[in-house]
């Protein structure tokens, strides 16, 4: 496959993360022929919140749909490099994608309850990989509620359908599914664009709250949200990572003129 | 029941005729408010027809039927002329063989629509195939119900082909019926399917498989229950086309004067012979000499049409819009 690289330039600033979780080296990632990500290196800080920003069609999203391999559910895409999971890469042909999955979640732009019962929504990745007794179970749907923020609205209606909630509690309900089989990277794809401004502060409030024991990584078009919540942020552009920092110091001092474009608002 | 027929035609021609007056004195007289009306009244005319010519079908249904429906019909088998009878083997037939034929319908048509919807394409030449699988499937949905009547007829009654002579049972069976009843019902199933498996959102899916589940249960276990309204619906509307169908049982299951039905499995529940049901004995009874014969013709009619109409209404309760809590 020969792509054509485009002959422009650019500057890049990026900074390693020592013993990071999750970290891709020379990541590129092929939509068929369409080349949508040129080498990225970032390294996803353990137990802290990386953001991942720049504008539409940057690749966030699809370094975001990498790091799960999401992607493999279609046939024409591919990744190629590595993506490092605990110094393991999980591109390896041999990778168990369902266990990958397992311990990478994933939580969507739309809220996507399944339609069954709010106790068997959270319950459903856990009886995938777990036999847990019923008892168990109960504490374990409890506790993801409980870690997810929505416990005290729901505790009472767990057998009612999960579509009943509002459109905050169901992405509250879809963050509390992924943290019930105890992940140990949670992958945000702009989880807040579909909310109101309580929910997404609650659910903010539960990001901050999660990343005691799990990684996350957040992609996210609004950059108050990504200073908020994340310790890390990159900015991409055009599938290239442009900047990577601590968040402040991306915010405060951006070093690439693009991501003070991005950030002061100028970008055109 | 002419006379009725008369009317309706009278009242088509008087709405055409009208409408096309309207409109054309709108046009003259540029009136867009004219013109407007004479629309109007031309929709409303054909929606009445369709309505009336409705409602004359189930009038005469229920004048010529009703009264003949009693306990007999229930209880007592279809009888030989001019002695008591009722349609007890035949609605036992048809019962019989629509749910054996909307058995194998179900399996077929969920696991061929659920392949066209998520597998498919996922390779050039799965997706290929699929294409060729969707046209002869939508090929199949409008077939005459004749033809897959002859065809069972030819395979598995008159041992027709030659290869495939020893699959053929060799007589008239409910077992034919029900198969030919089946192949009416798998394009319907199946195409219904495959839409409201297209209609899940992709990240419904994706959420499935995100959490550590296998594409296929997340299909099973998300993606069936999501779209179940949907897929009901189709087996319901299938099963309301088969229910009535005629001319696929007159070559198969044709007809029997006694119930054979039984609950023996290893007697294929007494289907392994010709089986009574209600479209074939309409089909009798109707071109009868008899007088009794063509009453029962009349209540058969009823009761299929009062079965049928009782699952659109049942269609209609469940894909209802489900209402928030």
């Amino acid at each position: 496959m020969t792509v054509v690289e485009p002959v422009e330039t650019y500057e890049y600033f990026t900074e390693d993360v020592p013993n990071a979780k999750l970290e891709t080296k020379k990541l590129d990632f092929f939509y068929g022929k369409n080349k949508a990500l040129y080498g990225i290196d970032i390294g996803f800080k353990r137990n802290a919140v990386t953001a991942l920003m720049g504008p539409s069609g940057c690749g966030k999203s699809t370094l975001l749909r990498a790091l799960n391999r999401i992607y493999a559910l279609y046939p024409g895409q591919h990744a190629e490099g590595e993506i490092l999971l605990d110094g393991e890469n999980i591109l390896d042909r041999n990778q168990d994608l369902g266990a990958l999955r397992a311990k990478v979640g994933m939580v969507f732009q739309q809220p996507t309850p399944f339609p069954m019962s709010i106790y068997d929504n959270v319950a459903f990745g856990v009886r995938l990989y777990e036999k847990l007794s019923k008892a168990d179970l109960d504490n374990r749907v409890e506790e993801s509620l409980r870690r997810s923020a929505l416990w005290t609205e729901v505790k009472d209606k767990l057998q009612t359908s999960g579509l009943g909630l509002s459109g905050g509690q169901q992405q509250r309900l879809c963050v509390a599914r992924g943290v019930a089989v105890r992940p140990e990277v949670l992958l945000l794809d702009e989880p807040a664009s579909a909310l109101d401004p309580i929910s997404t502060a609650k659910l903010e409030e539960t990001i901050v709250e999660l990343k005691a024991d799990i990684t996350i990584v957040i992609v996210t078009h609004n950059l108050q949200q990504a200073a908020r919540v994340s310790d890390n942020a990159a900015f991409m552009y055009l599938g290239r990572l442009i900047e990577f920092a601590k968040t402040d110091r991306l915010f405060d001092n951006p070093k690439a003129r693009r991501t003070a474009d991005y950030i002061t608002g100028r970008f055109g | 029941m002419v006379a009725l027929a008369g009317i309706v035609t009278l009242l088509l021609v008087a709405v055409l005729v009208i409408s096309a007056l309207v409109a054309i004195l709108g046009n003259l007289l540029r009136a867009r408010k004219l013109a407007n009306l004479g629309f109007t009244v031309f929709c409303i005319g054909g929606a009445t027809l369709a309505i009336v010519a409705l409602a004359a079908i189930l009038a005469s249904l229920l004048a010529n039927g009703f009264s003949g429906i009693n306990l007999a019909v229930f209880t007592q088998d279809t009888p030989a002329p001019g002695s008591q009878g009722g349609l007890r083997n035949a609605i036992l037939g048809s019962i019989a063989m629509c749910f054996a034929g909307m058995l194998i319908a179900v399996v077929v048509g969920i696991l061929a629509g659920t392949w066209l919807a998520e597998y498919a394409g996922r390779t050039k030449w799965t997706s290929a195939y699929g294409s060729v699988v969707r046209f002869i499937n939508d090929v199949l949905l409008s077939a005459p119900s004749i033809l897959v009547g002859l065809f069972i007829y030819t395979v598995l009654v008159a041992r027709g082909v030659p290869l495939l002579s020893f699959i053929s049972l060799g007589h008239f069976s409910g077992i034919a019926g029900a198969i030919s009843l089946a192949l009416l019902a798998v394009p319907v199933v199946t195409r219904t399917t495959e839409d409201v498996l297209r209609l899940q959102s992709r990240q419904l899916r994706e959420s499935g498989v995100a959490l550590g589940a296998p594409l296929w249960v997340t299909i099973r276990s998300i993606l069936w229950k999501a779209a179940s309204g949907g897929m009901i619906t189709g087996a319901l509307l299938a099963f309301a086309r088969i229910s009535g169908e005629t001319a696929p049982l007159l070559f198969t299951a044709l007809n029997n004067q006694f119930n054979g039905l039984n609950w023996n499995p290893a007697d294929a529940f007494g289907l392994n012979g010709p089986t009574a049901n209600i479209p074939v004995v309409i089909f009798n009874y109707a071109l009868s000499a008899y007088d009794d014969w063509r009453r029962l013709a009349w209540v058969g009619a009823l009761l299929i049409a009062a079965a049928v109409l009782g699952i659109n209404i049942l269609v209609r309760v469940l894909s209802a819009e489900p209402k928030r809590s």
